[in-house]
């Protein structure tokens, strides 16, 4: 060995394994609290969400005074870095560590099939909102819920709608997200397109995590279309948006986005970009509801600015997990898992109902109209609601053919 | 030379590191530090900075999670694939790499992993792209169930002693030897009459059969080869946790594992910008630790003992 | 294939392309001259973006925004290779290659910090907004000016190079590091100008871009790939090979994305590996 000693090593090593490990001893829960989880992205791709989705949790525990049948909830966090690897981790290590039975999130659609995994393989409670039909589809079990509109859904109220307000426009052209999400929302567009005579002029793919629209865009403006129509999300469908302006495929043409956060897509761009997009989400603050009205007010006052789609999930499916445990008068994951299979309540964006032999929440989804920058009334002003739907995704297309067992 | 007390130390952490720290964060740490032996076997011992040593760490995790998955090998026919499909592959890429030297070996490394990543990345069918491969199986060591994260623990602990002891061996037998003439001097090397070449190529097999061992083991810790374990960034984690235990002895790579996993572990959770400390750390260390840990605590015993720092370099032990 | 598309794609291929070669020369200029492939070089690209965004809120004016941002990059730069790479010559090659990896960790890092993880959209001046008609397609006016302005940096960069005396030292450092030295020229001085111009240029590249692509932290992290492969295509310190390598790649690219999208990213380390194997002084290099 070289100049270093075997006793250095000896005693090196002692004092780090005595000395240097601050990690906080394995915790013993107590048998009056409820840890519940809530993983977001506070690292990654995710990151600027995480935060949100933490203050949409905690709004609805500290509604509830932090008790749920006479126990105390504590509540934890963890950042899934918006990576399956490590939200797979922290998700494992919450449950063998903390004890937690409860998991709010992710956010990634991605990461939440990792964490679904965990959820069956630990029997935890998992709710979980975002584009993805494998959880309460081909992967569903009885642990995870979904609490997004199905693709079905949202495909159907923004077809209806936009279709019934520009009747004359015809030629769409569809740019999607290449993975099975986009595939899924793009099946369901072309199906309700078809019944109203739509001619889809073209459908492109594009990678996730693309940053190059410049191709795509001019692909689309090739076809002449009279509608632009995006089936992705996130920095995707903000990229793109603004790449569709730079060529000045927009405003003339109008720009559909199917699947959208609303607020958290739109405040990335400018007024001049938002000029005839159209917007598709599972929330906006202007919702007429007295649970939406509540809560954004809450929040308003306390942080300033009006909440988005995540923050309202995270708020959203807080709270139908806390109905579940309120139905079940307990906080045994079999039996609030029973409970909320079938629960209906009217909540964040009216009435709301978990199918039991799916686990995916129907509920009503929400299409907008952006403003033109003289119409706003206020920097967050983006848009009005035009109209929601609530169609359930047809029986025929349900993938989740059998939700098996406790 | 044989380090009996080094080995009293380890076998003393071992044993007491799963009562202080998590047992999946502990089994962590040993399959880093399985990753950070093959990796120093190139880095500290031949002198090749190799920046892509995650390519062989991810494609046994893929392959064998692939295998565990959805043909239900039994563990030790997954321990041999990963180990396999870690050294083919650096054969593979070694075979590449070792006919360029420096700068152009190092953007070699990087580029081939970037092609890696990125196949990793658009193959979803097979690797699940972004979303990783999840639900891998961890079947149970001759009737005996390793899920209870205390149970695996121990099987990877085992493992990891027997890979120090195995990379002890390799680096006090001839060829550890003529790897470190190489790094001293190349030419000297090859006038000497060694195929340099074809021992570089064999560090990077034996180093590509001891990260494909910890991607498996890495694959059945969490249940899933996330995408990243294939990537530039991990490459550059086990380069940097080496770095901070120190490249120049065979122990160097256990300590870094131990620093760098605590720190991504116990800071992460504690603040969203961790990743700036570890950048900080880096460089910290690049510019005055460069021997890392083990060095700096060489330095400071004879601070302590009142002698000038011992002479970083011997004959016959490794930079 | 439409011939308007086919010219669009090409068109979309020059500009981007654009932007590589300015990538790849100025990473050129710093592995010739000092040897070493910056790991940095992404993180500084985005760093030269959010620059640019913030002279936009403080300042208003793009030109001058768009002249502040390469001098701070370029700035940074030097103070990286007086503080950092400097002291680490006699440590070697490799351990300079760590400090930028680490460097890059802190610039990202650091963009996060002061200006958030949230993605951002910067207009171009409205001088530059909207399009023109081509007659063959329609084209935005902000790619044009990327592409005239980056042509314009490399014929700046190449008039340094090749007619200044300064560009003379820079190249003669690249051949032959020993023999400047013994010339007399202060081979510090040579490696810190060298540093830092490199660094200016990412800054610049991700300047121009902001208006195209937006802001978000990890903007470079593609762009340093990018940048490796225009150089290992180049030749080190071969600025017209990187100006033919970097439109090569991005036109490649945008034609590929046209077939083939999903095979776009990893044919290009493919291709950049072959050249590393059969040709390392790439293409048009001499060394």
């Amino acid at each position: 060995m070289s100049a270093l000693t075997r006793r250095d090593v000896l005693k090196l090593g002692g004092a780090a394994a005595a000395a240097g490990f601050t990690f906080p001893a394995v915790l013993r829960a107590q048998t009056k609290e409820i840890p519940m989880l809530g993983l977001w992205s506070f690292t990654g791709a995710f990151s600027d969400v995480g935060p949100v989705l933490d203050r949409g949790m905690k709004m609805a525990l500290e509604e509830r005074g932090m008790k749920i049948q006479g126990k105390a909830i504590k509540y934890i966090t963890r950042d899934d870095e918006t990576k399956a690897g490590s939200a797979t981790r922290r998700a494992e290590e919450a449950v063998d560590a903390d004890g937690v039975k409860y998991i709010i999130g992710p956010w990634s659609s991605g990461v939440a099939l990792a964490v679904s995994e965990v959820a069956k393989r630990k029997k935890v409670f998992h709710y979980f909102s975002g584009g993805t039909e494998d959880i309460s589809g081909a992967r569903c079990h009885r642990y995870s819920f979904q609490w997004a509109a199905s693709p079905y859904t949202a495909a159907k109220t923004v077809v209806d709608t936009f279709v019934q307000a520009n009747p004359k426009a015809k030629r769409w052209h569809l740019l999607v997200a290449d993975y099975a999400f986009g595939w899924s929302v793009e099946k369901y567009v072309k199906e309700v397109g078809k019944t109203h005579g739509i001619e889809f002029v073209g459908a492109d793919r594009h990678p996730l995590g693309e940053r190059e629209f410049s191709n795509y865009v001019t692909k689309a403006a090739a076809n002449k279309p009279d509608v632009v129509a995006m089936i992705n999300f996130g920095l995707d469908a903000v990229t793109g948006a603004r790449e569709i302006f730079n060529f000045g495929l927009t405003p003339k043409v109008p720009l559909i986005l199917t699947w959208s956060s609303g607020v958290e897509e739109l405040v990335q761009l400018n007024p001049e970009i938002r000029e005839n997009m159209w917007v598709g989400s599972n929330f906006y603050y202007t919702a007429d509801t007295p649970v939406a009205r509540e809560f954004v007010k809450s929040y308003q006052a306390k942080f300033g600015g009006p909440p988005g789609y995540a923050p309202a999930a995270a708020y959203g499916m807080t709270r139908m997990m806390l109905h579940a445990m309120d139905r079940a008068k307990s906080t045994e994951v079999p039996e609030v898992i029973k409970a909320c299979e079938g629960l209906e309540v009217d909540d964040l964006v009216g009435r709301m109902r978990v199918d039991p032999k799916t686990h995916q929440t129907l509920r009503p989804y929400f299409f907008m109209r952006c403003k033109k920058k003289d119409a706003m009334k206020g920097p967050m002003d983006f848009a009005d609601i035009v109209a929601t739907g609530s169609t359930p995704l047809p029986a025929e297309y349900a993938a989740c053919k059998d939700i098996g067992s406790l | 030379m044989s380090g009996g007390k080094a080995w009293l130390a380890i076998l003393a952490a071992v044993v007491l590191l799963p009562a202080f720290v998590r047992h999946a964060i502990a089994t962590e740490i040993w399959i880093f530090a399985i990753f950070g032996l093959g990796l120093n076997l190139l880095m500290g011992y031949t002198g090749l900075l190799s920046f892509g040593q995650a390519t062989f760490f991810g494609s046994a995790a893929y392959v064998a999670g692939y295998l565990l998955k959805y043909y239900g090998i039994d563990i030790f026919l997954a321990l041999a694939v990963g180990i396999v499909v870690g050294a083919v592959s650096a054969a593979l890429i070694g075979y590449l790499c070792v006919q360029r030297a420096g700068l152009y070996f190092i953007m070699l490394t990087f580029a081939l992993n970037q092609m890696f990543y990125f196949t990793a990345y658009q193959w979803t069918t097979v690797t699940g792209g972004e979303d990783g491969m999840p639900a891998i199986p961890r079947p149970s060591v001759l009737g005996f169930d390793i899920h209870p994260p205390l149970a695996y623990y121990t099987a990877v602990a085992l493992l990891f002693l027997a890979s120090l002891w195995v990379m002890k061996r390799i680096v006090e037998s001839p060829l550890g030897k003529i790897l470190q003439a190489i790094r001293e001097n190349e030419l000297r090397a090859e006038a000497l009459g060694y195929d340099v070449p074809r021992m570089k190529l064999a560090a990077f097999v034996v180093g590509g059969a001891f990260s494909g061992l910890a991607g498996v083991l890495y694959a059945m810790l969490f249940g899933i080869v996330p995408l990243e374990s294939i990537g530039f960034v991990f490459s550059g984690n086990v380069v940097f946790a080496t770095l901070i235990g120190g490249s120049g002895s065979l122990y160097g790579p256990v300590i870094g594992s131990f620093v760098f996993i605590w720190l991504s572990e116990s800071v992460a959770s504690v603040w969203a910008r961790w990743p700036l400390l570890l950048g900080v750390a880096f460089v910290i260390v690049v510019l005055f630790f460069r021997g890392g840990v083990v060095e700096a605590w060489a330095r400071f015993r004879s601070w302590r003992a009142g002698h000038r720092a011992p002479a970083a370099v011997h004959a016959d032990g490794p930079r | 294939m439409k011939i308007p598309l086919l010219v669009s794609q090409v068109l979309n291929g020059l500009a981007t392309g654009m932007l590589y070669a300015l990538m790849g020369i100025g990473l050129s200029i710093i592995t010739g001259v000092l040897n070493i492939p910056n790991f940095a070089h992404g993180a500084l690209f985005a760093l030269g973006a959010y620059i640019l965004f913030t002279m936009m809120q403080l300042v208003g004016n793009f030109w001058l925004a768009l002249l502040l941002a390469p001098l701070g990059v370029g700035l940074l730069g030097v103070l990286i290779e007086y503080g950092g790479i400097r002291p680490l010559y006699k440590a070697g090659h490799d351990y300079q290659l760590l400090l930028t990896f680490g460097l890059s960790l802190i610039v990202t890092e650091g963009i996060i910090i002061v200006w958030s993880p949230v993605g951002m959209s910067q207009l171009p001046p409205p001088l530059l907004r909207g399009g023109v008609d081509l007659g063959i397609t329609f084209y935005p006016k902000y790619r044009l000016f990327v592409m005239v302005t980056a042509a314009l940096l490399v014929l700046a960069a190449w008039l340094f190079l090749e007619k200044t005396r300064y560009g003379a030292i820079m190249r003669a450092g690249i051949e032959d590091k020993e023999m400047v030295s013994l010339l007399g020229i202060d081979i510090h001085r040579l490696f810190t100008a060298a540093f830092a111009l490199g660094c200016g240029l990412a800054g610049i590249a991700g300047a121009l871009t902001a208006p195209i692509r937006g802001l978000n932290p990890w903007m470079g992290v593609d762009m340093l790939g990018i940048a490796f492969v225009v150089v290992a295509l180049a030749g080190l310190g071969n600025l017209l090979g990187s100006i033919v390598a970097g439109l090569l790649v991005g036109v490649a690219q945008s034609l590929v994305a046209l077939y083939w999208p999903e095979a776009s990213v990893a044919v290009i380390f493919a291709v950049m590996a072959a050249i590393l194997l059969v040709r390392p002084q790439g293409l048009f290099g001499i060394r």
